[in-house]
């Protein structure tokens, strides 16, 4: 019998890890990513697959239902833990895997008494999967009735004038590979998104500046800021923003690839040590015919419409699609290795973040979320998923408006 | 030329295709630890990351399964079930030199019936869990599972027209001498394509891509994930290994005895298949379907053609 329980304890050895990230957090997020890398964790992307719920940023009291709803769908034995500091990651980790293993051996009364879990959708904004419901072919065309307590699916014409099923999905803030805290309220016919309602978390009022746009906005208010920390930045800012689109798009290996360059750029890595790494990981992107012919069309945004609707920054200079937009983030990064370790002062003036003007009327990423209805309108789901990691909003920034403001006062 | 395989031959079987799901799974892990973590800097390390699906394993083992609301359990399970089902079943007619498990006249048509089950498995397994993710990347398989089966068949059955048999042991023994992979070139490209497609892994994993937050797998947690993605190894390890007697001669080949021929060139395949991996993001059937059909179609078409020709000449 003890051998079970030594199984029990090794198979939480390595505890498999869902990664949720709030607004405001994105520091505490490549912490933890590279923390659980470390420690060769499994990182998953599902509630169903996961032991572990790492909460990065400090949950409002606002934020507790859905949290908790991720975590009732979780299967036993499961544990959330808070990481809400810089620094704590790896001893929060620590306690997790000794509470884990200790959950994993003693569960063994509880698990007959118990069935298994049931998920409840009653009141999350975006618990991404569990208990979402379709109607079933029943002849009628009524919109009412329930199943389960879930409300059955409504009817309306698809794209084709056919009158089929429609289900209002939810998507984020806990799904994988997507801007932490954006929520996007979709309603699917198969797997067609008909409409889109863009939203997202509560923002709560933070001290600290959005990560990456750091360097510019410290330079603003007039701190000593060095061009080579501007640079490394923003190189970093596009790495995750690549790293992001190429694991959408289910290339892993050259996603992990992204993230690894992207940690050691922020980590101070010198040019010589990254740059062939680098530069070969970019031209695997950009001589991939697969990956051109597979997300080539996707998202088109010309430069004209772009400006109308004031995105600024490699967005607009992209001019195209989201492979384009993919290309122009790792040449900026390509552009950037010259300047990683230029110790002159940055501008005050230069106010141009990763994602574009940081001196406009609005944040850069304010714009790329008013245009996501309608370039998600009409595509695929899996398709919907690659025009939003494409743009890569951060959300962070939406707080940052009156900054700016004041910055340029 | 084949025998009957003795009865313990049964037994093994699931045996010995769950060691070569592990291993490859591990050759896998290995590569994918390499590009997240950097190349492993000993012997041990490399040791731990291949060993990492057998924790994977003893993980889901541990953790419980659980439910959503309003699920249809009896189809979903069934969905999970028989993913591994099929696989073995597959890998009945898979001959290990000369000898299978069991060699009927229409082996290579009860091969493709095996396969088609992964049809009614992923679809099942999406639609159980009653959740709009799952559902999904059930339509997500469907979609696959018709860009890829007419090529597919059209493959397969090039093969079984050099032999002029459906049976796989006349297949094999029609290629002592010459390999049908260097006269029917095309046809072997098609079905590795169509092996990756249907066991949905590497390139063809869409209906279980992470974007959909794993798709038909999204809401299977404990020993119904284990099933399922570990039946989907054993997918990829026959239809990969199905490939050696159907185009790579089987256990022909000089000096080494016929069992090791076909493991030598079922190891070179999955090799192939797993590294090539790497080379591929996911291919969506939205664009991948053209392709199938108005190239891989015709392409496979004609190569049944000169295959015919030559063989009405012989």
């Amino acid at each position: 019998m003890d051998l079970r329980g030594a199984l029990r304890r090794t198979a939480m050895t390595r505890p498999a890890v869902l990664a949720v990230t709030l607004p405001g957090a994105t520091e505490l997020r490549l912490e933890a990513e590279a923390e659980v890398r470390r420690r060769g964790w499994p990182v998953v992307d599902a509630p169903a697959a996961a032991d572990l719920l790492v909460v990065c940023g400090d949950p409002a009291s606002d934020d507790t239902p859905w949290l908790d709803g991720i975590e009732r769908s979780m299967p036993e034995p499961a544990l959330r833990i808070v990481a809400g500091e810089s620094g704590q990651l790896a001893d929060a980790l620590d306690t997790a895997r000794r509470d884990l293993i200790d959950k994993a051996a003693t569960r063994r009364a509880a698990e007959v008494a118990e069935v298994a879990h049931v998920a409840d959708v009653s009141d999350e904004p975006g618990g991404h999967e569990h208990g979402d419901h379709e109607g079933h072919g029943d002849g009628h065309d009524h919109t009412m009735g329930e199943v389960a307590g879930l409300p059955m699916a409504e009817r309306g014409d698809d794209r084709d004038e056919l009158r089929l099923d429609r289900l209002h999905v939810p998507i984020g803030p806990a799904s994988s590979d997507w801007p932490a805290g954006l929520v996007l309220r979709l309603t699917l016919q198969g797997d067609v998104v008909q409409g889109v309602e863009v939203d997202h978390l509560p923002l709560p009022p933070s001290p600290r500046l959005p990560f990456w746009d750091e360097p510019w906005l410290r330079a603003a208010h007039g701190d000593e800021v060095s061009r080579g920390s501007a640079v490394r930045r923003r190189c970093a800012a596009h790495l995750d923003s690549a790293g992001r689109l190429l694991a959408v798009v289910g290339w892993d290996d050259v996603a992990a690839r992204c993230r690894r360059l992207r940690d050691e750029v922020l980590s101070g890595a010198s040019r010589e040590s990254i740059g062939g790494d680098l530069r070969r990981t970019v031209r695997r992107v950009e001589r991939s015919r697969p990956l051109r012919w597979s997300i080539a069309g996707l998202g088109e945004l010309p430069a004209d419409r772009a400006r109308a609707a004031g995105v600024s920054g490699p967005a607009l200079a992209a001019d195209g699609d989201a492979h384009d937009r993919l290309l122009k983030w790792l040449h900026e990064v390509e552009r950037g290795l010259e300047g990683l370790d230029d110790a002159r002062p940055l501008a005050p003036d230069d106010r141009t973040g990763p994602r574009g003007r940081l001196d406009g009327p609005q944040p850069p990423s304010r714009a790329l979320l008013d245009i996501l209805p309608e370039l998600l309108t009409g595509a695929e789901f899996a398709c919907a998923r690659i025009i939003v990691a494409s743009l890569d909003p951060d959300l962070d920034e939406l707080a940052l408006a009156p900054v700016s403001g004041a910055a340029h006062a | 030329m084949p025998d009957a395989a003795p009865l313990w031959a049964t037994v093994v079987l699931p045996v010995a295709l769950a060691v070569a799901a592990v291993v490859a799974a591990g050759f896998d892990a290995m590569l994918s630890g390499s590009a997240e973590r950097g190349p492993a800097g000993s012997v041990r390390e490399a040791g731990l990351r291949a060993l990492a699906p057998l924790r994977e394993a003893l993980r889901l083992l541990v953790q419980r399964p659980r439910r959503t609301t309003a699920a249809d359990r009896l189809l979903g399970r069934l969905g999970v079930v028989l993913v591994p089902v099929a696989a073995v079943l597959a890998g009945a007619v898979l001959p290990w030199g000369f000898r299978a498990v069991s060699d009927p006249s229409v082996g290579i048509v009860w091969f493709n019936a095996m396969e088609a089950l992964a049809w009614a498995a992923v679809w099942l397994a999406g639609w159980g869990p009653n959740s709009a993710l799952s559902l999904v990347g059930g339509y997500r398989f469907l979609a696959q599972g018709l860009a890829y089966e007419l090529p597919h068949m059209f493959a397969i059955t090039t093969a079984a027209l050099g032999a002029e048999s459906l049976r796989v042991g006349d297949v094999v023994a029609a290629q002592d001498g010459l390999w049908f992979v260097v006269w029917m070139p095309a046809a072997f490209v098609v079905y590795l394509l169509s092996a990756l497609a249907m066991s949905f892994w590497g390139p063809f994993e869409h209906p279980v891509s992470r974007d959909a937050a794993g798709g038909a797998a999204a809401e299977l947690a404990g020993v119904d994930r284990l099933v399922f993605l570990g039946g989907r190894w054993l997918l990829l390890v026959v239809t990969a290994g199905f490939s050696v007697p159907l185009f790579l001669g089987g256990g022909h080949g000089p000096l080494l005895p016929g069992w090791a021929w076909t493991l030598v060139k079922t190891v070179a395949v999955l090799a192939l298949l797993v590294a090539g991996r790497r080379a591929l993001p996911v291919l969506r059937m939205e664009r991948y379907m053209e392709v199938a059909w108005m190239v891989l179609v015709p392409l496979t078409l004609l190569q049944a053609l000169f295959v015919a020709v030559v063989v009405l000449n012989r």
